[in-house]
């Protein structure tokens, strides 16, 4: 109880900080949505009094035209806040993913790989997505526990006189006791406690089927969902004529189909719940018609007010069922809040501050792996093992092996993406575990084999910022040779990528994102340039152009090529060879060639094979 | 077909009924009981108070009071538990409906004729229809709601109207009319959300374009590198400023109705009450009665506003289906259904002809492809090399009835293939493209592409030959393993095991003809030599088409053809093109450089120009 309410003041916080309106104005508007009937009802009430009694021609005038205005004034206040309300709750959605997106940008890329983050992370989703849960949920319940106090406090107000006017009537005289007034109270009150026990006993069912749901949505979320939004895989689909499978797949696990668990329950027990909580309210209106109309007919007020006393009773059993089921959404919310939390309090495993590197324009900048050995976070496995390597200023440096021998497992460790398990890396001497984060980052720009462009504007994407600088974004998109394609764009660095939000936006091929991102990296002006197969997508020519450039482009920078063409090392003055975790080799070319027994050897044979031997 | 003419497009309605009737007649059912019991709550309900009041004013017994509140309490419990229960039932068959109708979506996206799946227009038309579909609150799911409160709205403007017959005809007008103009008026304007949706959503979009982005992981080490996280929430905010912007916009306008309706309000319940008010001062009208009468016309009111909603919406929830049915219905360029049919026999000899192609893409300002004649004679290795954009994976599509030529035939053994039906010529391809769709099933599923009747033994030879035996017996589950995201125990593969998986279900297929775009772009070297040697023995007895832009990689081949300015520049087999000492050769050259012993390497200075081919 104790975890719900701080966990819910906490939820509430963070929507107060996020824009406060979104809960001023909904509270403004319960509140006179909820009394604006109670005006009414009471005024219609003193009429009908008036014509059932004295039928004065002047009092019901005024009564009547009472009526009229503050129903149109109340009306109106009423919909002015409504319309506020509005405009506060429509962006809910985005804020909450604001929320959400804000947490994920800024954490570091350990915590965001790491599996609990990302079960976190999807667990958020599809708590909100698919069932309004979390934090989103919380507005809604504020929105109905204001009700619910108003339609309370309003209802008490305006029924105290019910229980307190006395019976004239001999014969109901036994009305005016309160040991009979308290049983009569007391079974109104366990209707309206009886009938959230019963729709949250159908309520539960979902509940209890909250797997097979998340199930559901997974499975309509691929089949119904990717498998035909990306036009690449058309191919692929028509071929292999998947859509047999998809149909297969909709129907075998389909959990609404009429026998599944979950319809059963709908006609079963759950609608049974549902039923019951359905006729158990109608037993609290029947119990305040026999009290009020009782006490009527032993004339303790006229028939005018059974109008008044029953509305107002009926709203106030409405108010309660609503606040309980609103205690009760809260108290099964909490799980779903604590998942939040506990997602937006991940901490950040980098240090984030620390030295400052204030001299490295002028001193050369070194990095040395001293005896690094690396699992992934949960794994046996070793990734990288004892690991001893130099990397000299300035120098060109490629790294090879297979696949899975270390190779990207050690540029994330000389990027700090992750630390070292064992052992450090230095910067000039330095554990850059000492040197502030963003610091260091700002030391790398890195081409990832993944790497991904936004469909927004070139000149952004290149520049990864609103502003940029034209000149120098011309001028990296030129050095990475997307200089003709440049030329041939109207808009040039305006004209956005893809055309997700734009017409007239362009597609750019593999090898043309590629040019992008390596233009990317050349615009960040970092020290250390790292290219992760950077001619994957692109044909002889292109890659030969980009060879050429190289040198030229890195100029004074130290770079790190992987590749597991072996072509692309004949450049770089230094290689360094990975296998199974391991730097086996390292020196240049024909050193390394010369090594017989090697594992680089054995690489460059396999490729060179089909170009220099006979044999086919 | 106009939608806007009328008022309602009821075809589009009884589409829906109909789809109902065929797939869930019970949704239909339930409607129906839950309209007649909705009608009979709302008459108990307005007929209790009076009789209760009649019955307090005339002071009759305890014992005949009580019996009144209990008959009608009675009646009210009975109706609500049955409201509740239906609705429960009705709730389920609903939702599968909508789901059902978004499977109908999904089965024409991923089975309509290629070239559609590239066209904007089409595209556009799908992913309207898919919205369609998405949620609760989508008209097809949302229509059985609006035909259910329609009927009960009119059943109720009926029984109120009969009621109210004793009151003056004119004043009756006077209501409807003044309903009628504020309900048209606050309507008109609340639609200027709707009208202006496409705005709307094209804020949405953005922003949850970008909340996706940030919730990608793969783009987690370009955001830390980059510091795209700040680019990021600078467009989040600024398209969330626009948005809100857009937001209270419209509520402005949408509160001048509310004020148009307030004053048409206080006019028309003015009118009504001081008639009322005057037939009790003239002593026509008894309490009870006045108070029937309240209620009553009250219940008229807002029916009349229920009927106009319900119509206003059934209007748009019409457009929508309309929308998909745009969709579901738009026509097929090539023959998914009809044509002659065509089993694939692994024993028979396929030839595949390209008979003076030309090819254009749609808007395009030139041919891709022109004049191209091409002949792939049975069990011919044949290679296909080029520089990108060179119209290679053009010539790939139109061989494997993707896409259809603008000018010229294929011919399948000299027949056109246009005679055939298009989803049984697909069967006759076992593919690996560059792209491929890796489905969220078991391994197995996945490389047989089917989940029933998997020929084990075939499979284990095929994941055997694609070198993936050992990654599979790492795993707990071995071929069960599942793949994606559906189910909780799958695990992800990398590149280079997709690939082989790739390759694995291609084998399994064993159709006629093999064609391999690119399939060994994610292994390493080694893994690369292995499947160049063992090509043939995996190919063997099978018509092989093969593209690279590895020369090196196409040296087994019978024969090899280079593309080049939307034809076939050179043919031959490697000796032979080498020989001829053309762009093939210079290509060769200019890969081959980089693996010669001894040869210049890299050399920034001294390289030529490498002629464009």
């Amino acid at each position: 109880m104790r975890e719900t309410i701080r966990l819910t003041l906490r939820g509430y916080k963070i929507w107060w900080r996020e824009n406060p309106q979104m809960l001023i104005a909904p509270a403004l508007c319960s509140i006179v949505e909820t009394v604006s009937p109670y005006v009414s009802v009471w005024l219609l009430a003193q009429l009908i009094n008036e014509i059932a009694g004295q039928k004065d021609r002047q009092r019901m005038i005024a009564l009547t035209f009472a009526l009229l205005v503050s129903a149109a004034l109340l009306t109106l206040l009423g919909a002015a806040l409504d319309r506020w309300k509005n405009v506060q709750w429509a962006d809910m959605w985005h804020v909450q993913n604001r929320i959400i997106n804000r947490k994920l940008l800024s954490m570091d890329f350990a915590g965001v790989e790491h599996s609990r983050t990302q079960e976190l992370r999807s667990q958020v989703w599809q708590n909100t997505d698919s069932g309004g849960l979390g934090l989103y949920k919380l507005l809604n319940c504020f929105d109905a526990a204001v009700r619910s106090a108003t339609a309370i406090a309003g209802g008490i107000a305006l029924t105290i006189s019910l229980f307190v006017l006395p019976v004239k009537s001999r014969e109901l005289f036994f009305l005016n006791s309160p040991i009979f007034v308290l049983p009569i109270a007391g079974a109104m009150a366990a209707v309206t406690l009886l009938v959230p026990v019963f729709s949250g006993k159908a309520g539960a069912y979902w509940g209890k089927f909250a797997e097979e749901n998340k199930f559901g949505n997974r499975l309509f979320g691929f089949w119904l969902g990717s498998l035909g939004e990306d036009t690449a895989k058309a191919l692929d689909v028509r071929v292999y004529r998947q859509d047999i499978l998809c149909k297969r797949h909709l129907q075998k696990y389909n959990p609404f189909i009429p026998t599944a668990k979950l319809p059963k329950a709908a006609r079963g027990p759950m609608g049974g719940y549902r039923a019951l909580s359905g006729a158990v309210a109608q037993v609290f209106t029947g119990a305040a018609y026999l009290y009020v109309c009782l006490k009527a007919l032993g004339g303790a007020f006229r028939v005018g007010s059974i109008v008044q006393y029953v509305s107002v009773l009926t709203a106030v059993f409405g108010g309660l069922s609503l606040l309980l089921s609103t205690f009760e959404d809260l108290k099964n919310n909490q799980p779903f809040l604590r998942i939040v939390f506990e997602f937006l309090d991940i901490p950040n495993q980098m240090k984030q501050s620390g030295l400052k590197l204030e001299n490295r324009q002028i001193q050369p900048l070194e990095i040395e792996f001293c005896h690094a050995s690396f699992k992934y976070p949960g794994q046996d496995n070793y990734a990288l093992r004892d690991v001893s390597i130099k990397l000299r200023a300035g120098r060109r440096l490629a790294v090879v092996g297979m696949n899975g021998s270390g190779k990207t497992t050690f540029i994330k460790l000389l990027c700090r993406l992750y630390d070292p398990t064992e052992g450090a890396i230095l910067l000039n001497g330095t554990d850059i575990r000492e040197i502030d984060y963003h610091e260091y980052l700002s030391l790398f720009a890195v081409v990832f084999q993944d790497f991904k462009l936004l469909s927004f504007a070139l000149g952004q994407n290149v520049a990864s910022a609103t502003n940029y600088n034209s000149e120098k974004a011309e001028h990296c998109l030129f050095d990475s040779g997307f200089g003709e394609q440049l030329d041939r764009l109207p808009k040039r660095l305006s004209t956005p990528l893809y055309k997700d939000f734009e017409e007239d936006g362009v597609d750019v091929s593999g090898g043309e994102a590629q040019k992008i991102a390596i233009a990317r990296a050349l615009y960040k002006d970092a020290s250390f340039i790292i290219l992760d197969e950077p001619t994957a997508a692109l044909d002889p020519i292109a890659e030969h152009e980009i060879y050429a450039r190289m040198d030229r482009m890195m100029g004074e920078k130290t770079a790190v090529f992987i590749s597991h063409r072996l072509s692309s090392c004949r450049f770089c003055q230094d290689i360094a060879v990975f296998h199974e975790g391991r730097l086996v080799q390292r020196g240049a070319h024909d050193k390394l060639v010369a090594e017989k027994t090697g594992v680089y050897s054995e690489l460059w044979a396999a490729q060179a094979k089909h170009y220099i031997s006979n044999e086919a | 077909m106009n939608p806007r003419k009328r008022v309602v497009n009821l075809h589009n309605v009884f589409y829906m009924i109909s789809l109902a009737r065929k797939q869930r007649p019970s949704i239909l059912w339930f409607s129906l009981f839950l309209v007649i019991i909705a009608l009979l709550l709302s008459v108990t309900q307005l007929v209790m108070v009076p009789a209760i009041l009649i019955a307090v004013e005339n002071g009759v017994s305890i014992g005949e009071l009580v019996k009144v509140i209990l008959m009608f309490t009675s009646i009210l419990m009975v109706l609500n538990a049955a409201s509740a229960y239906l609705t429960s039932c009705s709730q389920l068959g609903r939702i599968e409906l909508r789901l059902k109708l978004a499977g109908m979506l999904q089965n024409k996206a991923l089975t309509m004729s290629y070239p559609d799946v590239e066209n904007p227009d089409v595209r556009k038309k799908k992913d309207k229809a898919v919205m369609l579909v998405n949620s609760n609150q989508c008209a097809t799911e949302v229509i059985w709601t609006t035909l259910t409160n329609l009927l009960k709205s009119m059943a109720e403007f009926a029984v109120c109207l009969f009621l109210l017959s004793t009151l003056h005809s004119g004043i009756i007008l006077v209501v409807v009319t003044a309903t009628v103009i504020s309900f048209s008026v606050s309507n008109y304007l609340n639609g200027w959300g709707y009208r202006h949706r496409d705005e709307e959503s094209e804020y949405s979009r953005r922003m949850n374009y970008l909340s996706e982005k940030s919730r990608d992981y793969t783009l987690a080490k370009d955001v830390c590198i980059f510091g795209l996280g700040s680019w990021i929430e600078e467009v989040f905010d600024s398209t969330l400023r626009l948005y809100r912007r857009f937001m209270a916009r419209g509520e402005c306008i949408c509160l001048w109705g509310n004020i148009i309706d307030v004053i048409l309000i206080f006019l028309r319940n003015g009118i009504l009450y001081f008639f009322l008010i005057g037939s009790v001062l003239r002593g026509e009208m008894p309490c009870a009665q006045f108070v029937l009468c309240f209620n009553a016309v009250n219940v008229f009111t807002n029916g009349i506003g229920n009927i106009m909603s319900c119509f206003s919406a059934l209007r748009r929830q019409s457009l929508d289906i309309s929308a998909i049915r745009e969709f579901l219905y738009y026509p097929e360029t090539f023959q998914m259904e009809g044509g002659e049919v065509l089993v694939p026999d692994p024993g028979a000899k396929y030839k595949i002809q390209l008979e003076n192609v030309s090819f254009r893409y749609p808007g395009a300002g030139q041919d891709t492809l022109s004049h191209l004649n091409l002949t792939i004679e049975p069990g011919e290795k044949l290679a296909v090399v080029g520089l990108n954009g060179a119209g290679k994976t053009t010539l790939i599509k139109l061989i494997c009835g993707f896409l259809g030529p603008t000018e010229g035939r294929v011919l399948l053994n000299n027949t056109d293939i246009r005679t055939y039906n298009r989803r049984d010529y697909y069967r006759l391809f076992s593919a690996v493209f560059q792209d491929y769709s890796v489905l969220d099933v078991s391994i197995a599923e996945n490389i047989a592409q089917t989940d029933e009747n998997i020929n084990i033994e075939l499979m284990n030879r095929c994941v055997e030959q694609a070198g993936l035996t050992e990654k599979i017996n790492s795993l707990n589950n071995g071929v069960q393993t599942h793949l994606g995201m559906v189910f909780e125990d799958s695990v992800r593969l990398s590149g280079g095991e997709l690939q082989r998986l790739m390759l694995a279900r291609a084998l399994y297929k064993n159709a006629p003809i093999f064609v391999l775009d690119e399939p060994t772009s994610a292994l390493d070297p080694i893994a690369e030599s292995e499947i160049y040697h063992k090509y043939n023995e995996l190919t063997a007895g099978h018509m092989a088409v093969y593209i690279s832009h590895r020369l090196a990689s196409t040296r087994f081949c019978d024969r090899i053809i280079l593309m080049a300015d939307g034809g076939i520049a050179e043919e031959g087999t490697h000796e032979q093109l080498m020989a001829q000492n053309g762009r093939y050769a210079e290509l060769f050259e200019l890969q081959s450089r980089y693996y010669r012993e001894g040869g210049e390497g890299y050399a920034g200075n001294n390289t030529p120009d490498p002629a464009r081919v």
